[in-house]
C-alpha cells in the first residue's frame, strides 16, 4: 500500500485500488445513495477517511460523506476536469483542462497551490517523497514541489501526454501519443530510455518484477525492461489498448477496446484467461482479493474470478469511459460518465 | 449578425429561402420537402465557390489502395498515398499543398468533423485525421487553429481521438464546452442559441435543434470525415449525415421505428448557410466499411474491408456513390436494398445486429435525393464524374 503521503502511479498502486486495502467479494444488492452531478465523470473517484472525491467535467471537484452521500465541500476549477485525483498527506491533487494542476485541501476544500501549464491535464498528478509529477496535452512533463508547487523541473516531449506517470525511486515512466514509452531521471526529468510503439501509449503503466507493463494504440501489450527499456514480452490484441493495468498476484488484467478483458501472467506474457467481449473497455480495472472489477463503455461494471475469470456479479449502471469502481468491504462506488455516483452494498 | 428565419412550408411544399438563384423549382414527387415543416433561424447564406456542392459540383474520387489495411492495421503510408493522390486527381495539382490550398488558407480556423459514432474498427480512422492536420499544417494552417469535433464527447474519448492527435489539436465534443450551470444551458453550452431547425417530428417536447457554435462562431473552414456505412433510419451515413446529426444537437428525435423523417431533414440542415458555406471538402472513410447495422456496426461478419477513401466536394454526388457501393454489397450477400419497403422484414433495433434482412425502420436514402433539390450537389449517376483510382 501507498504511504500516507505517496502516490506513485494511477489510483495509488498497481492494484488500481486507489488506497483502498480490503475488499468485498460479494455482489452489491442495495442502492445506499447516488449524487447525479452537473456533467460527465471521465475520471476515477478516490476515497479516503469516509470521504469520496469525485472530479466532473462542470468543473468541480466534489467531497461527499460515503454514509450518506452528503456533500461536505466543492472545489471549482477554472475548466473542465478529466484527470482522476490523487490524494497525498492532507491534499487532494487534481489537473484540469486550463492546463493547471491544484492541491485541494482534503478536510475544507480550499486551494493551497495551484500550477499553471499548457494544454489539459487529463493525467492523474504522481507523488513520490516531496514532489508531484503530471504530463499535459500541450507535451510538457512537470515535477513540482509537493508542498508549495513551486517548479521543480519541467521537459518537453512535444507529444500529448496522457498517460499517468509511475514514479519509483529513481525514475518516472509514461507513455505518450507518438508512440513513445519513456523513462526520466526523477530528480531532473532527464530522458534515460525511450521505448516506440508504433502507436500511441495512453495507459498508465504498472511497474513490477523489474518489467514497466503497459498497453498501446499498436494493438500490443508490452513488458519492457526497467533499467534498458529492452522489449521482455509482447501479447497481440484485437484492438488498441488504452486501459491502464492492474497487477496483483503475478498477474496482469487490462481491457482492450476490442471489449476484452485479458488476464496475462506477469512473467511470461502467457494468456491465462480472457473475457467475453463486453464491446470495449477504455477504462482500468481494479485487481482485489480474488476478484477483478472493471467498467465498461457500454454500461456495465463486471466482477470476475481472479484465477479463472469467471463472472461473479455485474451492474448495469452506466458506462465508463476512464473510471475504475471502488470496492470496500462496506460498499462499491461507481462513478459512471452520465455523471451519476452511486454508492451500493 | 443578420438572422432569418426560413420555413420549409408543409402546405404549400415550397422553399422560401431568400437566396436569390439558389431557389430551386419545386421537383416533382418524391420531395420530401413538403413532408414535414421546419423552420429554419439562421444567418443568410454567403453564396462562395466554396460552399456545398463546392469547387468540383459532380466529381468523386474513389482511391483505392489494396494495402490499405494490412495485418488488420490501417497503414498510416498507405492512407498517406491515397490523399496525396486522390486530392491531386481532385484538383489536378501535382504539389500537395498546391490542392489543399484552394480550400483553406494559413489563417483558417479549421473545424474536422469526424464520425466516432460506431465499433471501435468503423469510425474515422486516426490515421485519416492525422494526414488531413499534416497536410493543413503543410499549407500553413498551425495545429491551436484545430478543432476536431462531434456531437458526443464519450464517443470521441472511446476511440481515442483526444489522445491520439498531434499535440495543439483541440478535440471537443459538443456537449461537453464547458457548461458551469449544466448541460440545460444551450447559451454555456456547444451550440449557438441562435442558430436552429424548428419542427416537430412526433410530438416531442423539445422541437429545437441548435447548430453547433464551433460552425457558427469559431470556424472559418469545416473539413468533413465520415465514414462509409449504412444507417439503419437514412439509409447511408455520409458526407450529409455526418455534418447535420453531427453538428446539430437534439436529432435523434427524427426517427422514431418504423418512420424517419431523417429525409428531409438532413438535407434542410446541410443547407443552413453556415454549415453550408464553410463545408468545403470531403473525404469519406471506406477502408473498413459498413454493410447492414449502422451506424454502429457491432457485428463485424457486416464489415468489409473496401480500402477506399471518396474525395471531393460535393456531398451529394458522394453520398450518391457510397449509396451505390452499399447496395452492390448488399446485393452481394443477399440482403435486402436499402430501398426496401417490405413490412416483412421490419424488425426490432436488435435484430439489426443478427441478420441482415431485418431492419427496424423503412430507411430514407432518398434524402440525398433532396439535398440536391436545395441545391448542395448532383444526385443523377449520369452527372457524376467518378473517378477510379487504385494506387500502390
Amino acid at each position: 500500500m501507498p504511504s500516507d503521503t505517496n502516490w506513485v502511479t494511477l489510483l495509488a498502486s498497481n492494484d488500481r485500488r486507489g488506497g483502498v486495502a480490503a475488499a468485498a467479494r460479494k455482489p452489491p444488492t442495495e442502492l445506499i445513495w447516488k449524487a447525479t452531478l452537473g456533467d460527465a465523470v471521465r475520471s476515477s473517484p478516490v476515497l479516503r477517511d469516509g470521504v469520496l472525491y469525485v472530479a466532473c467535467r462542470d468543473g468541480r471537484l466534489y467531497a461527499f460523506d460515503v454514509s450518506n452521500g452528503r456533500e461536505r465541500w466543492r472545489y471549482q476549477a477554472a475548466a473542465a476536469i478529466h484527470s482522476t485525483p490523487s490524494i497525498s498527506g492532507n491534499l487532494v491533487l487534481v489537473g484540469a483542462d486550463d492546463g493547471t494542476v491544484s492541491a485541494i485541501d482534503r478536510a475544507s476544500g480550499v486551494r493551497r497551490w495551484q500550477v499553471p501549464g499548457t494544454g489539459e491535464v487529463w493525467a492523474s498528478p504522481t507523488v513520490y517523497d516531496d514532489d508531484v509529477y503530471f504530463g499535459s496535452t500541450g507535451g510538457e512533463i512537470t515535477a513540482v514541489d509537493r508542498a508549495t508547487g513551486e517548479l521543480r523541473w519541467r521537459v518537453q516531449p512535444q507529444a500529448r501526454i496522457c498517460s499517468t506517470a509511475y514514479v519509483t525511486d529513481r525514475r518516472i515512466f509514461l507513455g505518450c501519443s507518438d508512440g513513445r514509452l519513456m523513462a526520466l531521471e526523477r530528480g531532473t526529468g532527464k530522458e534515460v530510455w525511450t521505448h516506440r510503439a508504433t502507436e500511441a501509449v495512453v495507459a498508465s503503466p504498472a511497474v513490477d518484477g523489474g518489467l514497466v507493463l503497459v498497453g498501446s494504440e499498436d494493438y500490443f501489450f508490452y513488458a519492457v525492461d526497467a533499467e534498458s527499456g529492452k522489449v521482455r514480452w509482447k501479447v497481440e490484441t484485437g484492438l488498441g489498448v488504452t486501459s491502464s493495468a492492474a497487477v496483483a498476484g503475478g498477474k496482469v488484467f487490462f481491457g482492450g477496446r476490442d471489449g476484452y478483458l485479458y488476464a496475462l501472467s506477469a512473467a511470461d506474457g502467457r494468456e491465462l484467461w480472457k473475457s467475453r467481449p463486453m464491446r470495449a473497455i477504455t477504462a482500468p480495472p481494479l485487481a482485489a482479493d480474488g476478484f477483478i472489477c472493471v467498467q465498461s463503455f457500454y454500461g456495465t461494471t463486471q466482477a470476475f474470478e481472479t484465477d479463472t475469470g469467471k463472472e461473479l456479479w455485474r451492474a448495469n449502471l452506466g458506462g465508463s469511459v476512464s473510471s475504475t469502481p471502488i470496492v470496500s468491504t462496506e460498499a462499491v462506488y461507481l462513478a459512471t460518465y452520465p455523471g451519476v455516483v452511486y454508492a451500493l452494498r | 449578425m443578420d438572422r432569418r428565419t426560413f420555413v420549409y412550408n408543409a402546405a404549400l411544399g415550397t422553399l422560401h429561402l431568400g437566396w436569390g438563384n439558389l431557389v430551386r423549382a419545386q421537383e416533382p414527387s418524391p420531395s420530401a420537402l413538403g413532408s414535414l415543416k421546419i423552420a429554419v433561424h439562421a444567418p443568410e447564406f454567403t453564396p462562395s465557390p466554396l460552399a456545398m456542392p463546392g469547387l468540383f459540383p459532380g466529381r468523386v474520387i474513389d482511391v483505392v489502395h489494396p494495402q490499405a489495411v494490412q495485418d488488420r492495421r490501417i497503414s498510416q503510408p498507405a492512407v498517406r498515398t491515397m490523399l496525396t493522390q486522390g486530392m491531386a486527381a481532385l484538383t489536378g495539382d501535382k504539389n500537395p499543398a498546391d490542392a489543399w490550398a484552394r480550400f483553406v488558407a494559413p489563417t483558417d480556423i479549421v473545424a474536422i468533423k469526424v464520425n466516432p459514432s460506431s465499433a471501435p474498427a468503423t469510425v474515422t480512422s486516426i490515421a485519416l485525421l492525422r494526414e488531413v492536420i499534416s497536410a493543413l499544417n503543410a499549407v500553413g494552417v498551425p495545429n491551436r487553429n484545430m478543432i476536431v469535433y462531434d456531437r458526443n464527447s464519450n464517443q470521441l474519448e472511446v476511440n481515442g481521438y483526444h489522445t491520439q492527435v498531434p499535440a495543439g489539436v483541440r478535440v471537443i465534443g459538443l456537449d461537453q464546452r464547458w457548461a458551469v450551470k449544466g448541460s440545460s444551458d444551450v447559451n454555456r453550452s456547444g451550440y449557438d442559441p441562435e442558430v436552429y431547425c424548428e419542427m416537430d417530428c412526433f410530438g416531442e417536447r423539445e422541437t429545437r435543434s441548435y447548430l453547433a457554435s464551433i460552425v457558427t462562431r469559431e470556424a472559418t473552414k469545416i473539413i468533413n470525415l465520415p465514414c462509409l456505412k449504412e444507417h439503419n433510419a437514412s439509409g447511408v451515413t455520409g458526407c450529409l449525415k455526418n455534418l447535420a446529426y453531427g453538428s446539430f444537437n437534439n436529432v435523434a428525435r427524427t426517427h422514431v421505428d418504423p418512420k424517419t423523417y431523417t429525409d428531409p431533414v438532413i438535407p434542410v440542415m446541410c443547407s443552413v448557410g453556415p454549415l453550408r458555406s464553410k463545408s468545403v471538402l470531403h473525404i469519406m472513410d471506406g477502408i473498413r466499411a459498413v454493410y447492414h447495422g449502422g451506424p454502429f456496426g457491432w457485428n463485424p461478419e457486416f464489415v468489409w474491408e473496401a480500402k477506399t477513401l471518396l474525395i471531393g466536394t460535393d456531398p451529394v454526388a458522394m453520398d450518391r456513390v457510397e449509396l451505390e457501393i452499399v447496395e452492390q454489397k448488399r446485393r452481394e450477400v443477399g440482403a435486402p436494398s436499402l430501398w426496401d419497403r417490405n413490412p416483412a422484414n421490419l424488425g426490432r433495433s436488435s435484430d439489426i445486429e443478427r441478420t441482415a434482412q431485418k431492419n427496424p425502420f423503412y430507411r430514407e436514402p432518398n434524402h440525398i435525393r433532396t439535398a440536391s433539390e436545395l441545391g448542395l450537389g448532383v444526385w443523377d449517376l449520369a452527372k457524376i464524374d467518378r473517378r477510379k483510382l487504385v494506387v500502390n
